[in-house]
């Protein structure tokens, strides 16, 4: 969810509720007061009725200014009625309708005999008042709502402003590349933001520097102390008075300097992927990739008595990548599936709008499935693999976002490559 | 047959010389760019092998200036670097070839031979080993008159074996040689057994004599005694 839909999302929520509320006991203090306010109009009428019967006891006026309607009951000498205010719903003749009144009932002493006199006020008015008052109170409040939600955007917009232009920096930001920088802040968490981003960002272009540095120097110091042993041995080789012993030493001296020289310079193409040193992307044919890398292997292929069938899509496979990582991608997928084959075995190249599927015969993993694509991890059996070809084919995947999977079905180990989504 | 080789590591470089020697050719050495570069026009060199790793210069500088004087010379960039950028970069600037450390020396003079053949002779040399004549322009070898019929791997390694004749080359040189990255280890050994063993089967079928001698399983070596 998007920042601005969220905190629009809690400010009304949480006004709507409050609003609520507030107009919950706003509606009940003000029918309070209303009320409270007629009760001291009924008494006041009271004095009125009082000294009206004090003047004749006989005869009340029909009318009596303020007060709605009366109504005077003789009562027996013995009965006692103490002063109640009350609300009653009585018909009003004109409209046929029922009204509410507000009512003062009391016991006059002031007539010949104990007389009941209840004092009517209709509620009408005040009731109307509270009515319009309400209605007004919501329209603000959906005023309000409303400028509530303007102003949170165009503030928010405004106050962020700088916030997601930093986010688009970081999102361009590149180790390779420049640290990110960003303007001037006046807020100060923005500013505090800033100065740990760019710290951030110096820092991670400044290992990933001296990382490549590392790797390009690594390299170096290994190869050249290897090619020395590697011209030692050859010239030691040539030697006249060298016996089949003496060979035998330095062919195994000669065969693990290879090796160590193989899985060095493995292991920096796999560090030179990781840190993304390969920028050069073209468009790259994967018809033609194959048919170039299918070609370089059929020697390997036929010796193994291995049967390749290619099925490619009628469409044009296009992958965008740097050629030197296709040539490495393809060609360690398809050795290893010449490799780990069974003599006279087939292999299935097929190409999709959007993948590549290589199936090949092969016994089971001798590891866990999940193992696959870990380095070193290698079938023992299977002569000198330095078990890296795989984890290479992954890394190169997995630094374009491509999808590589396994599957072993009907004896057959298939992988899958999605290159397009 | 002068060769001028700018390389600062001395071990390697003192291998490069003895093994170039073996092979008849004379030998020039510089350790740092700028004796290198005061030996580049102190011959008519036949190839230079330039590092580009130098402790006081830069070797593709050195390059481009050697191409700059003399244009028949071969140039080989020998370099622990191996970016495909850094090949690119050295082939422009007009070098012929580019060897990646650590490499075998019966390669380093198999690349010797095919670049001094492309920048001197033009392609047109004939080699010619006892009964043997290889054309490397038409690709073609003979035995005698008798034009013998060879894959492009068989051709390949007879040319690889007759450039480094009298010396014994490793069977791990010879799969680089042949196949580089697809070679890798699997079983490329069974494969370089299976084509020598054809191209001695055509080659005597054709009338030649053995020439190349198994050398106690290390690898092989391609001589007339």
């Amino acid at each position: 969810m998007k920042l601005l839909t969220k905190t629009t999302l809690y400010i009304a929520t949480l006004s709507l509720f409050l609003f609520f509320l507030m107009g919950i006991i706003f509606f009940q203090v003000l029918k309070n007061l209303s009320q409270a306010d007629l009760n001291r109009e009924l008494s006041g009428l009271k004095e009125v009725v009082e000294s009206h019967l004090t003047q004749d006891p006989q005869h009340l006026p029909i009318r009596i200014v303020g007060i709605d309607s009366l109504s005077v009951q003789k009562v027996d000498a013995g009965h006692r009625q103490e002063e109640v205010f009350g609300d009653t719903l009585m018909l009003d003749a004109a409209s046929n309708q029922f009204r509410t009144y507000r009512y003062l009932m009391y016991q006059s002493a002031r007539g010949q005999g104990p007389l009941l006199v209840k004092i009517y006020k209709s509620t009408a008015p005040t009731d109307q008042l509270v009515e319009r008052v309400t209605l007004m109170m919501t329209i603000m409040v959906i005023c309000f709502l409303a400028g509530v939600f303007l102003l949170n955007r165009t503030v928010f917009a405004n106050l962020w402003k700088d916030f997601f232009k930093a986010l688009e920096k970081l999102k361009e930001f590149d180790t390779a590349k420049e640290p990110v920088v960003l303007g001037e802040q006046d807020i100060e968490e923005f500013a505090e933001l800033k100065d740990v981003l760019e710290k951030m960002t110096r820092q991670l272009s400044r290992d990933y520097r001296e990382l490549k540095e590392f790797t390009d120097h690594t390299t170096h110091e290994l190869q050249t102390p290897l090619a020395v042993i590697k011209s030692k041995t050859e010239l030691l080789i040539q030697s006249e008075n060298m016996g089949p012993g003496e060979m035998k030493l330095i062919q195994a001296i000669n065969a693990s300097t290879n090796q160590i020289s193989r899985l060095n310079s493995t292991l920096t193409l796999i560090t030179r992927i990781e840190n993304r040193q390969f920028t050069g992307v073209r468009e790259i044919d994967l018809a033609r990739l194959l048919d170039k890398h299918i070609e370089m292997l059929q020697e390997l292929v036929e010796l193994r008595g291995i049967e390749l069938k290619k099925t490619y899509s009628g469409v044009a496979n296009k992958i965008q990548m740097d050629p030197g990582l296709a040539d490495i991608l393809v060609t360690n997928l398809l050795k290893n599936a010449i490799v780990h084959n069974r003599e006279g075995g087939s292999i299935a190249v097929e190409t999709g709008p959007d993948r590549l599927i290589i199936r090949n015969d092969g016994a089971p993993l001798p590891f866990a499935e999940e193992d696959l694509f870990r380095r070193f991890i290698r079938d023992h059996g299977k002569g000198k693999g330095l078990g890296l070809g795989l984890s290479l084919v992954k890394k190169i995947c997995e630094s374009y976002g491509f999808l590589l999977e396994y599957a072993y079905k009907k004896e057959q180990h298939v992988f899958t490559l999605v290159y397009s989504f | 047959m002068q060769i001028l080789i700018v390389e600062d590591e001395d071990s390697l470089r003192e291998s490069m010389v003895s093994y170039l020697e073996m092979e008849g050719f004379k030998c020039e050495q510089a350790g740092n760019y700028h004796t290198g570069l005061c030996m580049l026009d102190q011959h008519d060199y036949l190839c230079m092998l330039i590092d580009l790793n130098l402790p006081d210069g830069d070797g593709l500088e050195l390059v481009k200036l050697a191409r700059e004087n003399q244009d028949d010379t071969g140039i080989i960039i020998i370099s622990a670097r191996s970016a495909l950028e850094e090949r690119v970069k050295g082939l422009e600037l007009g070098a012929d070839d580019y060897l990646v450390k650590p490499f075998h020396l019966s390669e380093l003079v198999a690349r010797i031979h095919s670049v001094v053949r492309r920048t001197r002779i033009r392609g047109a040399e004939i080699l010619k080993i006892g009964v043997i004549r290889v054309s490397p322009e038409e690709k073609q070898c003979f035995v005698e008159d008798q034009a013998v019929d060879l894959t492009r791997k068989e051709y390949d390694l007879l040319l690889y074996l007759m450039a480094n004749r009298n010396r014994v080359i490793t069977k791990e040189s010879i799969a680089d040689y042949l196949w580089g990255d697809y070679g890798g280890g699997y079983g490329s050994y069974d494969f370089i057994y299976t084509h020598l063993k054809n191209l001695r089967r055509k080659l005597e079928d054709a009338g030649s004599p053995d020439y190349i001698q198994n050398i106690y399983g290390v690898g092989y070596k391609f001589s007339l005694d």
